[in-house]
């Protein structure tokens, strides 16, 4: 009798357990084979306040800069290998060089370094989540500056 | 060890008035005739000093009124969930509750884990990058993070001679670099 | 006549507000400038300066007056100072909350440098000398500094001797002058 009031108990465990090896299987990540790397090049100013219909999608985060304009210059994607650099041209003499790190929990951690006239400006390795991005902005060109949205996509 | 390293090491609580009498009149009788230790305890008085200038000083003044009623409405706030945790926490401590506890703490796991893959509305909430590392190269750098849009901002400043390079671009309105 | 601070404790342990409010209002000044000299960033400082009080208002029931209000104070908000450093330093990069703020630095960058460039650098380095000090010396310093606690205070807010004490002073303030040599 002892026994038979046990049964349930244990068997309620058991498959605890074994929810657990198949959550943990089914909760693993695949790693991913490489990065899709999207740098979008855009003008802030305060000359006039136009607002790219081609930037909607992101209004809510530029409005964040304060400027009254926005303008998209250039919009490029580009497959990085782990691990693989890759460079973007930006204007005004300046080149953003982005290195995929790393995979880990839906983030990837990237270098990305920023240089002008083959000069490094800057050097920072973030982790952003997979299809997210973030604003690297404040050189200057025409009149205004630049604001680039760096984002990622593991492949 | 020397006169002067034992000393030296004494230098601090004396200054402290952490010493007796005894041991006090010992440090402060060398310490006044030993020029060595005599440039160890200004160093010190410097060392504190400027702590003072930076941690007290300038520390700024906290409004008492709004502090109290942020306060206040915490602690009326959190009430009524301390009364109801602390039935529950009877209950739970007893010795049966703890075998279910078992499965149920297993179950919780299984949810973290798994959170993202099940539930990927969960994901997209949190859009926060974070900056592992930064090198801006003496040029000075600002991060922001704005919760409304949960945007991260990388910002690079304007120095105030300017930048070589940037000598040739027209100057741009507002904060820009 | 002025209650002492048992005394509003034990009023406070009876269920007086008021009490509560007066123990608040003596203290929280210097437990907040400890927690700021703690975390070094004032909204977390303020932030942790009510939680503390929050975490003391729950607790006073328990409080059987063993130690002084204040050590008993000072050891919950800098148990969770130290906590929340530990939080920080995986991610030791300040964020700013708004872009107002980032825009304001602006102007301090674009000024005149050199002006008052030695106390700028002194405290500037001396934050980084004390920031880069752990926990535990971090905050014999700041207790040491903003309150002038006695050695044995310390050691009872933070759960060591004074001997420890003593000898994290020592270790602490060395660090700091080799540090800031060329500014002394």
């Amino acid at each position: 009798m002892k026994l038979l009031k046990k049964l349930p108990r244990r068997a309620l465990l058991f498959s605890c357990l074994a929810l657990v090896v198949a959550g943990i299987l089914g909760a693993a990540e695949k790693q991913p084979q490489s990065v899709q790397v999207s740098i979008g090049t855009i003008l802030a100013g305060n000359q006039s306040d136009d607002f790219d219909v081609k930037l909607k999608g992101m209004e809510s985060q530029l409005k964040v800069l304060k400027y009254r304009s926005y303008r998209l210059l250039k919009n490029e994607s580009q497959n990085v290998p782990w691990r693989g650099a890759k460079v973007f041209e930006i204007p005004g003499d300046r080149s953003l060089t982005v290195t995929p790190q790393e995979f880990q929990d839906n983030r990837i951690s990237m270098k990305v370094r920023l240089t002008q006239k083959q000069k490094p400006v800057l050097d920072t390795t973030v982790k952003i989540p997979n299809k997210g991005n973030f604003i690297l902005g404040g050189p200057p060109h025409e009149g205004g500056v630049l604001v680039l949205s760096i984002s990622a996509a593991a492949q | 060890m020397n006169e002067c390293e034992r000393i030296e090491n004494s230098i601090g609580p004396w200054l402290d008035h952490e010493l007796n009498a005894a041991e006090s009149e010992v440090v402060g009788a060398h310490v006044t005739a030993c020029s060595r230790c005599s440039d160890a305890r200004q160093r010190l008085e410097k060392i504190d000093r400027a702590l003072s200038s930076v941690l007290v000083d300038e520390a700024p003044k906290i409004e008492f009124a709004s502090f109290w009623r942020e306060l206040k409405q915490q602690i009326e706030q959190k009430r009524p969930w301390r009364k109801r945790l602390l039935e529950q926490a009877g209950d739970w401590a007893s010795a049966p509750r703890a075998a279910w506890a078992v499965p149920a703490l297993i179950a919780v796991l299984i949810a973290v884990l798994s959170y993202q893959s099940y539930f990927p509305i969960w994901r997209s909430r949190n859009n926060f990058a974070t900056v592992e590392s930064i090198d801006s190269y003496g040029r000075n750098v600002a991060l922001l993070r704005e919760d409304g849009s949960k945007t991260t901002v990388i910002w690079l400043y304007q120095n105030q001679e300017g930048d070589d390079e940037a000598a040739e671009e027209t100057p741009p309105a507002g904060p820009a670099f | 006549m002025e209650l002492s601070d048992w005394e509003l404790v034990q009023k406070c342990q009876s269920g007086d507000m008021s009490a509560f409010q007066e123990l608040v209002s003596r203290h929280h000044q210097k437990v907040y400038m400890v927690i700021l000299g703690l975390l070094r960033n004032r909204e977390d400082a303020l932030e942790v300066s009510q939680e503390t009080f929050l975490r003391a208002y729950r607790k006073i029931g328990g409080f059987k007056g063993g130690s002084s209000f204040y050590t008993w104070i000072y050891r919950i908000g800098v148990n969770l100072a130290i906590d929340a450093q530990r939080r920080q330093k995986r991610n030791p990069l300040e964020f700013r909350d708004s872009m107002d703020s980032v825009l304001e630095s602006q102007d301090e960058v674009a000024r005149d440098p050199f002006a008052e460039l030695h106390d700028r650098e002194l405290r500037e380095n001396l934050l980084k000398a004390i920031n880069d000090l752990t926990a535990e010396h971090k905050a014999v310093i700041v207790l040491r500094t903003i309150e002038g606690l006695s050695y044995k205070d310390i050691g009872a807010i933070l759960g060591c001797s004074e001997g420890t004490v003593m000898s994290r002073l020592h270790y602490a303030r060395k660090k700091l002058h080799d540090k800031l040599r060329s500014f002394l």
